[in-house]
This record gives structure tokens, C-alpha cells and sequence, in this order.
């Protein structure tokens, strides 16, 4: 254990196999974070789990919650915020976004490739069987032109760091990522609680994020129109995301519809409103592929418009992410993403890809039977941390039931090794101390019509958990603000 | 703006008002039958069962003995009862939820806490001896929750639709009380003193409807039960009045529709009509049948509620 | 050639209906062989209606309502051109070994993946029980039309065995079937050998004077490497030539049903197709 002379830190225990965001291993703190440690180190505990409880209702009073649906009754939970931030320096910063756009693109190419003339397919970079088995993957999509070459306006990238020091990156969500809200509302309940400590650093803003998605947006509008008429579109007030949505349409200051405000007519879509029907042009839909449209998808989807797809077909709307997006953040396709990423833009990859055993490729897959206790086993299709198997925390019975069922379906499962992610002194509340937590870090891009952005930030993901890995908010992880520091 | 979401935000301000009026007319009830002049007006089964009449769920059996505690809870805190005070809450914040990216932040956080205070409002201490602290509470926090309307919203469609609902459903429930409470002075009437033009039952009114200081400052004398109505219904200057409430009716539809040329179909058309009504009624007119009176304008007061909803709200 | 074909259809709730919206895929597809030259269509509930597109831009037909109904009825009208066509008229593979080993290139395979990739209703099971592998010996042509005769032969057409979201392995293990049924195992076993195969909805004329019941037919088109699509009728072991109307193909009947439906009810409906095509000369 290192040395750690500070009130509030007095009881903090130091795994020092772990990389820890804000101490080196030696127990010192780091430049960075040195400020913002004596600067907390003078309160006591006691001040802290006053502030801390401030927060809390803060964020119940303003309604950030989502719904925990029980057996009985759902009720309001919110998303755990902790108030110790995190701080990224601006030389890491700038490769991570680099990185994310670099990601963002590659992905957008390779979508406009894989709907077009299929070249990666056909020169043998990727195999076929990766769209054509995937569930993700739209025919109705193919010789499709989105308005602004785009798929992919919003991409969610999950990055962590390895005990190595790298970073690396897990996941590239880009279907219809979530908590970009939350990254606002952190900052906003951290300004509340301690705005004393934002004086001493120089820390980038989060807020501009609406505008500049609005922004986006706008440059992907459909032939024909000046200023587009967005709206975003929510699966309703039920959804766990709600709160995102209608932050999203209050601060964009567009509408926020749900899939029975829409109306199509003569492949046109319009909305319902006081003064009679009002046309939309650019659609930011929450809503997954399958329930956009009835007629010509999942036919009992009540979220959906009927008809919307045609209309988007037609180039009379956009769609936002475009349909069949999803084919890419399969977790197979992750595993070319160094391989994509030079195939389009013949660069390297800035950010790590983490290693990937493919258990369709019968050599791999002999390979992760044999060492199922060093990886970790994913289905190739879950979202939200479902279906995970960590190896070595599994018991004996265990292995034996995910060998069982890779064997039997391998081609929906990849394996990775397990990574260690960094570690982050996280507020927890049962033990009123500090400890080690860890951590990732979702960043949003945004990508318009030769225009793009990261937002200076990002959702920085605690498992509460004392050692759990696994981050999402479905499976009892928190967050914490997150600073990037201007140069 | 969406026509749902006009509706929903209509709605929001229905019920807001609604839980306002009910917890309004619990406390003062309650509170004032504790020394009623008359024998009948003391009594608890005639109070609860005035109560039970107004939020619209009469108890129709005569002989049945009232409990108290279920009355209260059933009227307060019930969250399976849709009459409950809770139960607006609740579809007031409901509504507010799915049209939160148009009002103000503070207007939203304002109906959020006003929600979490009900919800999480001890329903055991409200039964036993919280009635006055919760009913003070939930009409001083709907009172912020105007102020927060009038002060943080742009006075616009959507400031106009939320003060629509608002201004129906005041006159309705300006109505209901008029009803229920014309009713108990029919029956507490007969000895001495409190005939039923000078009920006790007409000071119970006025001070449901927060307006027994305004009437006696403006008529200098006991209310009776013709002053009494003429204040409440036809006065224009006095802010509870149904009259009040129509006119802040016509002023707010003219928002949605300001078109003015003659369409007889239009909401906007109605709500003039039916003011223009009772602008020029002599109070006399309706208290020769009140009882037909309260019919009419309930029947008016929906009719444009379905009005509003077809030429609006239609989605 | 011209003929003249009716579709008609008519739908009773059990529960009054609020509110539907309703998009037809029953209007033929228009090529150098096919030409729609008048067109009507109406509706007991006298909406209008609009022409689209599906997914796949084949031409629709969509209607809407926010009226109260509990029975509604379709009718579409035309009038179409249709050539002449031998269906044995292009130039045969002169090699059938090249024809096999272009199946087997990556950008064919890739080209084609829609149509090669199995789909819901054209999923092969067992089939040590049931299955064809094409002889190399053949050409790509023969293997189908033997292909096609084979499940003329081994298959007994029969209605009301078998409904639009019947799997292939009942199918197999019925040996019975309609259309749709015989039009499902054709692609999957045309997929499985290698074969770009699709489903293809639409009218055929069996003959004037034809006036039972009838439904809209369904075949399949297979692709072969240096000649193109070429339609197969399984349920009649024929190919298909000018009394094949088309409308629509796709992956399987899920990709192409005359009529979708979205509605607000509850409760269940029945729905009567009756279909009609007569030429015009005659």
C-alpha cells in the first residue's frame, strides 16, 4: 500500500495490481489530479456525504430517473452519480477523439461499402458471412443513398484503459447510444455541489452538444429543403432513455414525437400538430430498426410510422442513424476493426482494438475452450453488459455450460481476453469512503456532411460493484463527471 | 406544437387544478364543520359524504356508516382511486413528463417535487392528524406551480392551452362545489337562524373557492346564498369566479385560433357563445333553478372541452 | 397478349376496428414484358389511395383510415400487356463446369448474397430426409429443371395443409403443400446448391372460364451465370412463360404478401382473397 496523506482518502486501499486513474504506482498522486485532491482533501467526510445527498435529490427533483420495472410496481431509480471527477489531460484527450473519429468514419465507409458494391467483401478483407449472417443487416438497404453519405450521425464509443496505460477500446455502439444526457447532467450536479473546484481547472464545456447535433443534422437534410424541419422521435415515456429524448428535443429545441404523432401520405412524412399537419424532414429516431415501420418491419410494432420506411427510400426524409446501421456494431465486426480502418482510410488505427478470438473460425475456437478461464465470452449480439461470461470467475459447472453452448452456436460468440480496467476512487456510500472502482469511458461522435464532433467529454461509467467490470447502468453501474482539460 | 402533447399539457393543467380544489375543499370542510352552527353541519357522516359528492363518487347508499379514515384515504391517498388527490397528481405529472422538453425546466422541477411530496407523503399520518398540513401543502404548491406558469413560460400556444385547462377546470370545479354545497344547504335547513338562504353552508362555500375575504370586502355583509352565488358565478372580477374562468377561456382559445372571422364551428365560436350567456344573466335567472343552471353549464363546459379536443387535439 | 385481372379482398373483424392502414402488393410489375395499361381500384370505405414502394421498390399500394369498421373489401382492376414469351429462349451455358465454378466466386457469392442466404421460411432442415445436390455433370439449367420436376413429383399439392408462416420442416415432413410451399423448398434447395433463388409473388392464368376462387400464385426465379434469371413453377413442374403475371420477389413470402395490415383491434379477423385473370382476346 502506498503512502495517502489526505482526510478524506485516509481509509482508501490501493490494489497496486490495478491502474489507478488518479495515483501512480508508487502511491503518489498524479500531476493532474494533485489540485483537485487537496482541494477535496479539505472537507471532511461528513461535508461529503452532505454534498453527496444534495446531489442525489438534485437529480430526483429534476426528474433524471429511469424506471426499474419489478415484479409488482416499477419504481423511479436514478442514475448513481459520483462526485469525484474524472480528468482526462488534453494530449490523452486529443487521441481519443482522433481516435473516435477516425472509428466514426471508417465505420461510415464501410457501411456505404457493404450497401453498395461490397468491395471489402469481395477482396477477401472481411468474410461474407458477416453480413449475410447477420440479423443486423438490411437488403432493403442495398444501392440506398442516405441524404450526405452518412449512416452512422451518432456513434458511441466505449474506450478503457488497460493496466498497461493504453487505451483501448470495447465497443462502437451506433445503433441509438444513450447518455449523452447524463454527461450534461454530471457537470451541471458537480457545478452545484462543488463549484468551488471548476476555478482551478480549465475544463472544456459539455453543454454544446445540442447545437452542435442539431447542426449535424441539418447538413444530411433531404434535396430540396433550405432549413429541415428535425424532430426526435421516442419510443414514449416509458422508455428508460425518455429523459435523454426530451432532453434532447428541449435543448435542440425541436419536437419531440412518438411514432403515433407521424402520419406518411404520398411518401411524405408529417407530424400532427395544434394547426393541422406540419412536415418533418430529418428524423432523429430512438427507436430500433425493427419497430420504425410497420408495413414494412416488424408488423405489431406499435413505435413505428407506417410507411417511413418507403419515404426514406424515396429520399423525401432522413433517418438518423439510417436503418441497418446496426450491422456494424455487431461485436464481430469489431474484430476488423483495425483491418477496416485501413482498408478505407489506409491509416492505423489510432486507438487499440482489443484482441478478438472469433469462435467460428474453428482454430480460434479450439483456442478459447482450451483458455475460457483467461477470456471473456460475449454473444456477438447482446447490448447491455446481457450475456457476458467472465472466465475466471466462473465455477467449474459453469465453464462447462458456456463451452456447451459456444460449442453449439459458435458463430454467436467471440472471446477477448479479459482486460483490466483502470481504477477511479469513487464516493461509495454504504462504507462513507473512497475506494477503487472501475471505470470506462463512452465518448459521442457526431458525424454530418463533411462536418464532425466529439463532444470534449463523455461518460465516464463506474461499476459500483467492488469488482465488477461490467459498466452499464442496466447492471448497477454509476457515472461520474468527466473533465477534459484545455492545453 | 403536436396535438398529443396539447392535450396532454391541457390535461396537466386540468389536473393540477383539480387536486388543488379538492384538497382545497377537504381541509375547509373538515375544519369548519368542527364548530358549525348547526347540529347536521357538525356531522361527521354529512361532511364525509359532502366530500365523497364533490370529487364525483357519491356515496349512494344512505344508510351506510362512514368511516372516516378510509373517506380521507380514499379522497387523499388512494393510489388506486382516480379521483384521489395522489391519482391527479400523478396524471398531472405524467402529462408534464411527456411534454417536458416544451415547459420550463423549473416548471418541470416544480410538479416533480409536487409529485414526490404526495407520493411520498406519509399515507398513516395523513389519516390520523396530517389533513390540514398535507391540504396546505398541496394548494400552496400548486400555487407555485401557477406562479412558476405565469413566470417561466413563454405566454404563448403552450402557455395558452396549459391555462385552458387550468380555466375549465376551475369553472367546473367551481361548480361541483357549488353543487355539492348547495346540496348540503338544502339539507341543513329548517331551524332557526340558518335557513338555506343564510346557510353556514354558503361561508363554507366561499372559503372552498379562497374567496370569502374578496366577497365580504366587496359586498360589506354576511354572504346569503344569492350574494354568495352572485360572486361566485357572475362576478368578473373575482378570480374564481365561472365567469372569470370563461373569460380567461375566450382570451387563451383566441391563442390557438386567432383567426376571427365567423366559423360557428370553431371552439373559439363556443367558448363566446357560452360567455356571452352568462355575461348578461340576471342572478336572479339562476336562482330561481339552480339546480338547472349547474346542469347547463356542466354541459357547456364539456361541450367545449370535446370541442377543443376535435379541433386541437386530434391526433 | 392482354389480360385482365381483378384482385379482390374482403376482411370482417370480430371487434370494430378504429383505425388501419393497409398497403397491397398486387399490382404487376412493369418491364419490357409487362405494361399495365389501365388501372382502378376502390374500397368500401371509399379512402383514397396512394402508390409506393416496398423496401425492395416493388410498387404498392396503400390505403388509410381513422374510420370505425368492422368489414371492409378491396378491389383492383387492370388491364395488362404481356409479350409473348418462350421461356427456352436464351442461349444455354456452353460450359456448365465454368457455370459452377462462377457460383463459387466470392463477388458472385457476394453480388447475390441476398438471395443465397437462407431466410425464415426458406430455412432447410433434416435433410438426410428430403434434400437435391445439383450433378456437375449438368448444366446449372438442367440441374434446376430437374430440381423443378423433382419436387412436382415428390410433392402433393394440397390447400389448407399448410399456411403462409408454415416452416419448411413441416412442410418436409407433410409432403404437402401450396404454392408458397413449393415456391420455399425450390429457393432453399436452390440456395443450398449454390443458386441465387427468389420468391416470386404473383397472378397466373390458368384459362378462361376459370372462375373458382382463387389465390395469387407464387414461383420462383433462379439466377444462372451467364443467362440471368430464369422462373420456375414448381407446383406446376413447368416454367414459367407468358401466363406468368409477376408483381413482386424477394426473399421469401414474408418479403412480398399481397396484403399488410396494420390495425387497431383487438381480437381476430377472417380474410377472403379472390382473384381473377382472364385474357382479353379471347
Amino acid at each position: 500500500m502506498g503512502k495517502i496523506q489526505n482526510q478524506i482518502f485516509s481509509s482508501y486501499q490501493r490494489d497496486p495490481v490495478l491502474y489507478d486513474e488518479i495515483f501512480n504506482n508508487k502511491g503518489e498522486i498524479k500531476d493532474i489530479y494533485s489540485r483537485l485532491f487537496e482541494l477535496y482533501g479539505g472537507h471532511t467526510i461528513k461535508e461529503y456525504v452532505h454534498l453527496n445527498d444534495k446531489a442525489k435529490s438534485s437529480f430526483f427533483n429534476q426528474g433524471i430517473t429511469f424506471q426499474v420495472y419489478g415484479e409488482k410496481e416499477s419504481t423511479e431509480k436514478i442514475f448513481p452519480f459520483d462526485l469525484f471527477p474524472r480528468i482526462i489531460d488534453p494530449k490523452e484527450w486529443e487521441i481519443i477523439e482522433r481516435g473516435a473519429i477516425q472509428r466514426s468514419k471508417a465505420l461510415n465507409l464501410f457501411l456505404w461499402d457493404i450497401y453498395h458494391d461490397q468491395k471489402i467483401i469481395k477482396q477477401g478483407v472481411v468474410p461474407l458471412d458477416l453480413i449475410s449472417s447477420s440479423a443486423n443487416y438490411l437488403d432493403q438497404m442495398i444501392g440506398l443513398d442516405p441524404p450526405g453519405k452518412i449512416y452512422n450521425h451518432i456513434s458511441g464509443t466505449d474506450i478503457i484503459k488497460h493496466n498497461d496505460g493504453n487505451y483501448y477500446v470495447l465497443e462502437d455502439n451506433i445503433r441509438c447510444p444513450s447518455g449523452v444526457s447524463y454527461v450534461i447532467c454530471n457537470r451541471t450536479a458537480l457545478k452545484r455541489a462543488l463549484f468551488g473546484v471548476f476555478n482551478h481547472y480549465k475544463t472544456h464545456t459539455v453543454t454544446n452538444y445540442a447545437e452542435n447535433l442539431l447542426d449535424l443534422l441539418e447538413t444530411v437534410k433531404p434535396n430540396g429543403i433550405d432549413i429541415p424541419n428535425v424532430v426526435v422521435l421516442t419510443p414514449g415515456m416509458y422508455n428508460s432513455a425518455f429523459y435523454e429524448h426530451s432532453y434532447l428535443a428541449k435543448t435542440m429545441g425541436v419536437e419531440l414525437v412518438e411514432g403515433r404523432d407521424l402520419f406518411v401520405e404520398n411518401d411524405f412524412v408529417y407530424m400532427k400538430t395544434t394547426r393541422g399537419p406540419e412536415r418533418v424532414d430529418v428524423i432523429y429516431r430512438r427507436v430500433d430498426d425493427a419497430f420504425i415501420d410497420p408495413l414494412e418491419f416488424r408488423a405489431d410494432s406499435a413505435l413505428g410510422v407506417p410507411g417511413l420506411f418507403a419515404a426514406y427510400k424515396k429520399g423525401n426524409v432522413t433517418l438518423a442513424n439510417a436503418p441497418g446501421t446496426g450491422v456494424a456494431d455487431d461485436k464481430a465486426i469489431y474484430t476488423y476493426m483495425p483491418d477496416i480502418i485501413k482498408y478505407y482510410l489506409d491509416e492505423e488505427p489510432i486507438l487499440n482494438n482489443v484482441h478478438t478470438y472469433h469462435c467460428s473460425k474453428p482454430d480460434e475456437l479450439k483456442y478459447v475452450l482450451e483458455h475460457i478461464n483467461e477470456l471473456v465470452i460475449k454473444p456477438v449480439d447482446e447490448a447491455g453488459g446481457y450475456g457476458i461470461s467472465i472466465g475466471n470467475r466462473l465455477t467449474k459447472e459453469q465453464i462447462e455450460k458456456v463451452k456447451a453452448e459456444v460449442k453449439a452456436e459458435p458463430r454467436k460468440y467471440v472471446a477477448q481476453p479479459i482486460m483490466s480496467l483502470s481504477v477511479h476512487p469513487t464516493y461509495i456510500d454504504d462504507t462513507e469512503s473512497f475506494e477503487q472502482r472501475h471505470v470506462d469511458l463512452r465518448t459521442f461522435t457526431i458525424l454530418g456532411k463533411d462536418k464532425e464532433f466529439v463532444l470534449k467529454g463523455g461518460l465516464t461509467r463506474v461499476a459500483l460493484k467492488r469488482g465488477n467490470l461490467i459498466v452499464n447502468s442496466s447492471q448497477g453501474g454509476g457515472s461520474k463527471d468527466t473533465w477534459v482539460l484545455k492545453e | 406544437m403536436l396535438a398529443r402533447v396539447a392535450n396532454n399539457l391541457f390535461w396537466m393543467g386540468r389536473y393540477i387544478e383539480r387536486s388543488e380544489h379538492i384538497a382545497r375543499y377537504l381541509n375547509v370542510n373538515y375544519f369548519s364543520s368542527l364548530d358549525a352552527p348547526h347540529q347536521l353541519s357538525q356531522s361527521r357522516q354529512f361532511v364525509l359524504r359532502s366530500m365523497l359528492f364533490m370529487v364525483g363518487s357519491p356515496e349512494k347508499d344512505d344508510t351506510k356508516e362512514l368511516v372516516e379514515s378510509e373517506v380521507l384515504y380514499k379522497i387523499g391517498m388512494d393510489p388506486n382511486d382516480p379521483f384521489s388527490i395522489l391519482s391527479n397528481v400523478r396524471y398531472a405529472r405524467e402529462n408534464a413528463n411527456s411534454a417536458r422538453d416544451l415547459i420550463s425546466t423549473e416548471l418541470y422541477e416544480a410538479i416533480n417535487k409536487f409529485y414526490h411530496y404526495v407520493n411520498n407523503y406519509d399515507a398513516d399520518l395523513f389519516i390520523r392528524n396530517s389533513l390540514h398540513d398535507f391540504t396546505v401543502n398541496v394548494t400552496e404548491m400548486t400555487a407555485v406551480l401557477r406562479g412558476k406558469m405565469r413566470g417561466t413560460l413563454l405566454h404563448d400556444e403552450i402557455y395558452a392551452i396549459i391555462m385552458l385547462g387550468i380555466n375549465i377546470e376551475r369553472a367546473t370545479q367551481i361548480i361541483r362545489m357549488i353543487n355539492a354545497k348547495h346540496q348540503d344547504a338544502l339539507m341543513a335547513q329548517g331551524s332557526y337562524g340558518d335557513k338555506f338562504s343564510n346557510s353556514y353552508e354558503w361561508t363554507t362555500l366561499l372559503k372552498c373557492a379562497e374567496s370569502y375575504d374578496m366577497m365580504r370586502r366587496f359586498y360589506k355583509k354576511s354572504p346569503n346564498s344569492i350574494s354568495t352565488l352572485e360572486f361566485l358565478i357572475l362576478n368578473p372580477n373575482c378570480p374564481r369566479s365561472v365567469m372569470n374562468s370563461l373569460n380567461q377561456v375566450c382570451k387563451h382559445v383566441k391563442v390557438l385560433d386567432p383567426s376571427k372571422k365567423y366559423d360557428k364551428t370553431s371552439t373559439s365560436f363556443l367558448v363566446g357563445r357560452v360567455r356571452a350567456e352568462y355575461q348578461y344573466k340576471y342572478i336572479k335567472e339562476i336562482e330561481e333553478d339552480i339546480q338547472g343552471f349547474i346542469e347547463d353549464i356542466l354541459a357547456n363546459l364539456v361541450a367545449i372541452s370535446e370541442e377543443m379536443e376535435k379541433e386541437f387535439f386530434n391526433y | 397478349m392482354e389480360y385482365i385481372i381483378t384482385y379482390h379482398c374482403e376482411n370482417s373483424y370480430k371487434n370494430p376496428v378504429s383505425g388501419a392502414h393497409w398497403q397491397f402488393l398486387v399490382i404487376p410489375l412493369e418491364d419490357d414484358t409487362q405494361k399495365i395499361e389501365s388501372i382502378n381500384f376502390e374500397n368500401s370505405l371509399l379512402e383514397k389511395g396512394e402508390y409506393s414502394i416496398n423496401g425492395f421498390g416493388f410498387k404498392t399500394l396503400r390505403f388509410k383510415t381513422s374510420k370505425t369498421f368492422s368489414k371492409v373489401t378491396f378491389t383492383v382492376q387492370l388491364k395488362l400487356w404481356k409479350e409473348n414469351i418462350n421461356p427456352f429462349n436464351f442461349t444455354p451455358e456452353t460450359d456448365p463446369t465454368g457455370s459452377f465454378d462462377i457460383l463459387d466466386r466470392l463477388d458472385f457469392k457476394t453480388n447475390h448474397q441476398t438471395f443465397l442466404k437462407s431466410s425464415k421460411l426458406t430455412t432447410l432442415v433434416n435433410q438426410e430426409k428430403f434434400s437435391y445436390t445439383f450433378s456437375k455433370d449438368l448444366s446449372i439449367f438442367q440441374n434446376l429443371q430437374n430440381l423443378n420436376n423433382f419436387l412436382f413429383e415428390h410433392l402433393t399439392f394440397e390447400t389448407n395443409q399448410t399456411a403462409v408462416n408454415t416452416t419448411l420442416e413441416e412442410v418436409i415432413t407433410k409432403q404437402k403443400g401450396v404454392c408458397q410451399d413449393f415456391a420455399h423448398l425450390f429457393c432453399a434447395m436452390g440456395r443450398e446448391n449454390g443458386v441465387p433463388t427468389r420468391y416470386v409473388s404473383g397472378y397466373l392464368h390458368q384459362g378462361n372460364g376459370y372462375f373458382r376462387d382463387s389465390q395469387m400464385h407464387a414461383w420462383v426465379e433462379s439466377f444462372i451465370p451467364t443467362i440471368g434469371w430464369i422462373g420456375f413453377d414448381p407446383c406446376n413442374g413447368i416454367l414459367a412463360a407468358t401466363d406468368y403475371i409477376k408483381v413482386a420477389h424477394g426473399r421469401d413470402y414474408n418479403d412480398c404478401p399481397p396484403i399488410k395490415g396494420v390495425l387497431f383491434t383487438s381480437g381476430e379477423n377472417v380474410t377472403s382473397y379472390k382473384v381473377q385473370v382472364e385474357s382479353a382476346q379471347q
